[in-house]
């Protein structure tokens, strides 16, 4: 009787270690992505894309983990966005099809294939960007990773820092070379809350 | 001990209570319970950090006025007693007071603005200090009007976008709510008195205007808030005993407040921002 | 004779070398400062101010120079800017007499004191920062300095970057500490065109 006991809770333990996934979403009031790229080799542009949103599963017992990040283009916001004496701003440039060509694609995506640890924690994040139909992989390295509470309302949650870099002629975007830098530098605050 | 007082939450309610429960009950003999509520008050202040004066911005002449207004209650209540006229006139005092506190403001908009503005903090203050003070031989209807015009400045502000105006607030009216305690306990030989009256509607009038001026308060909360101190006046059952009575005021009285936080609310629904 | 003109050359020469300072603008839609600072030990957060004005004076000879920057408090932006559901947002909480307290204090300045050379280059800039009416020391790395004839504007500028820290508490702002950091990394990005 002992020894069926025994040999059942063995039979659990595994189903017990196999724990599902978390899924987290991204808290769009916490979560940007920001740019930075040369202009003319005398000063650096900073921008920002506002409206980012997706979601990214951890399951830190397999070391595994995936992340999926929607960039709605017509959010770009460099500060530059009153016309003045001039024909446009810079953030109405961007948008246009020079740059962004935010109506025919109004989204810019990135989604993991896979996702280095570094003990419990996420390290690096490789995975494809899909910028104007374009589709080139982009690794991530996560500078900065903290789980737990929230300090205000006390949901959990995980938030940090990530950086990357792609050149923008890789995805056909070639106005302005090398007036304005080919490459872009990359960096993105987040926060995502467990569901 | 040192963790929980940087709790905000602590700062606005345990803490502005506590000091406000403390000093009030030592005051007692002296007729000068309400003293309480400008330590409660003073005790939110400093929590919150910020107890310097240099600069003297909007907010710490907004402190400044009201600890005026507790010395200025204490003096008014021993050297008379309050007639009628005593309100309006502490009103119009504090009223053009009231200009001081937001002159940084109020200069540099365009002057058709500034006049409205001004004209119209000025008249919020001297009918909140007219209708409360006239309350100072009711410590029931005083202490119930305190502590809506705190409550309800307290959470419209945080409505209107401030932490810090709603802090102060809540602080006020959580000290106010000490000192009706004490009254609901004691019933109502606990004297409210111009210290007490004074104190609590020239802090919320200019808290309230704080909250237009340096966030995005409408006009409409400002209104509800000038209604405190005439619902308070709704009968309370004369032959109840004090504390029950206590509990109708408050109603009465937070049912304004209740209106300034849903006209925020609405506000804050409205414009896109 | 030959005494009164030998006489007048020397006069003359603290003019003429006076005469080499350059006095430069800064181009709005080029000059931007950033902050950065911790959210509660989770992620580093972004910001910018997007209106500013201000000149500079070099003298590369003499290796002095003067700045003057003005930013506009009202013009602060992270990104969070629309409401969605809350009362308020990030970008709106901060004008308040929470952070910025612009309906006060619309205008945050920057007063040069002294420059450092590094060669004919401007290397450390020590200056007073005036914000929410308290003037405290605020000295700045230049990280990057250019100087060449704008390809666009067809004239001289020099352009950059300068960085430095600052604690916000000093200046009275002493909301969230410290769950929202106290120390505030300041990155400003310029663009100055020859007067």
């Amino acid at each position: 009787m002992k020894g069926l006991t025994l040999g059942l809770a063995m039979l659990c333990v595994p189903l017990g270690a196999a724990a599902s996934p978390d899924t987290y979403e991204f808290d769009r009031y916490h979560t940007y992505v920001h740019f930075a790229v040369d202009h003319l080799g005398m000063s650096t542009i900073w921008g920002r894309f506002d409206a980012v949103s997706g979601k990214f599963t951890l399951d830190t017992q397999a070391k595994r983990g995936g992340v999926e990040l929607r960039v709605e283009t017509a959010s770009i916001n460099t500060g530059d966005n009153e016309r003045g004496s001039r024909a446009r701003s810079r953030d109405e440039h961007l948008r246009n099809a020079d740059f962004f060509n935010v109506l025919e694609f109004p989204q810019m995506t990135y989604k993991s294939s896979t996702v280095k640890f570094s003990g419990d924690a996420p390290a690096t994040v490789q995975g494809q960007l899909m910028l104007l139909g374009v589709t080139r992989p982009l690794s991530l390295t996560i500078d900065r990773w903290n789980c737990g509470l929230h300090p205000f309302n006390k949901k959990e949650m995980c938030g940090g820092n990530a950086s990357g870099s792609i050149k923008r002629s890789d995805f056909g975007m070639k106005y302005a070379l090398p007036a304005v830098g080919d490459e872009v530098k990359l960096f993105v605050e987040f926060e995502g809350y467990k569901q | 001990m040192a963790n929980l007082l940087n709790d905000p939450v602590i700062q606005s309610s345990v803490a502005p209570f506590f000091a406000a429960l403390i000093v009030g009950g030592a005051m007692l003999p002296l007729r000068l319970a309400g003293l309480g509520v400008a330590a409660g008050f003073l005790a939110t202040v400093y929590l919150v950090g910020n107890f310097a004066f240099s600069p003297l911005t909007a907010m710490r002449k907004i402190v400044v006025l009201g600890m005026g207004a507790a010395l200025i209650g204490v003096l008014a209540g021993l050297a008379f007693r309050p007639t009628r006229s005593t309100g309006l006139v502490l009103g119009a005092i504090f009223g053009a007071a009231s200009i001081w506190v937001f002159w940084s403001v109020l200069a540099q908009k365009p002057v058709p603005e500034a006049l409205l503005y001004g004209v119209g903090t000025a008249a919020l203050v001297v009918w909140l200090v007219a209708f409360t003070v006239s309350l100072h031989a009711d410590p029931v209807r005083a202490g119930a009007a305190g502590l809506a015009l705190g409550l309800g400045s307290g959470v419209a502000a945080v409505l209107g976008a401030s932490a810090l105006i709603g802090q102060y607030g809540l602080g006020l009216g959580a000290a106010c709510g000490a000192f009706l305690l004490l009254v609901m306990i004691l019933g109502r030989r606990v004297a409210a008195g111009t210290v007490l009256t004074l104190t609590a509607s020239v802090l919320g009038a200019l808290l309230g205007a704080g909250a237009l001026l340096l966030a995005q308060l409408p006009w409409t909360s400002l209104a509800a808030l000038a209604s405190i101190p005439v619902l308070v006046r709704l009968p309370l059952g004369a032959n109840s005993p004090a504390w029950v009575q206590a509990i109708v005021a408050s109603i009465y009285g937070l049912a304004g407040a209740g209106a300034a936080c849903f006209f925020a609310w609405l506000a804050s629904r409205s414009s896109a921002g | 004779m030959r005494k009164i003109v030998v006489g007048a050359l020397i006069l003359a020469m603290p003019l003429a070398a006076a005469a080499e300072a350059e006095t430069f603008a800064f181009d709005p839609p080029h000059t931007f400062p950033h902050f950065a600072l911790d959210y509660a030990g989770y992620a580093t957060i972004y910001g910018r101010f997007d209106k500013t004005a201000g000149r500079f004076t070099i003298d590369r000879a003499a290796k002095t120079a003067a700045l003057e920057l003005a930013v506009e408090t009202v013009s602060v932006t992270t990104g969070d800017n629309e409401r969605g559901s809350r009362a308020r947002t990030r970008d709106e909480h901060l004008r308040t007499a929470d952070f910025f307290n612009v309906a006060e204090f619309p205008r945050m300045t920057y007063k040069s004191t002294n420059v450092k050379f590094n060669g004919e280059d401007p290397a450390e800039i020590e200056g007073q920062l005036t914000l929410l009416g308290v003037t405290r020391p605020l000295t700045l790395k230049v990280d990057r300095w250019v100087c060449k004839v704008h390809p666009f504007y067809k004239k001289f500028g020099c352009g950059g970057n300068a960085s430095g820290v600052l604690k916000r508490s000093e200046f009275g702002m002493k909301i969230f500490l410290p769950v929202l950091g106290d120390e505030v990394r300041i990155t400003i990005m310029f663009l100055g065109m020859k007067q």
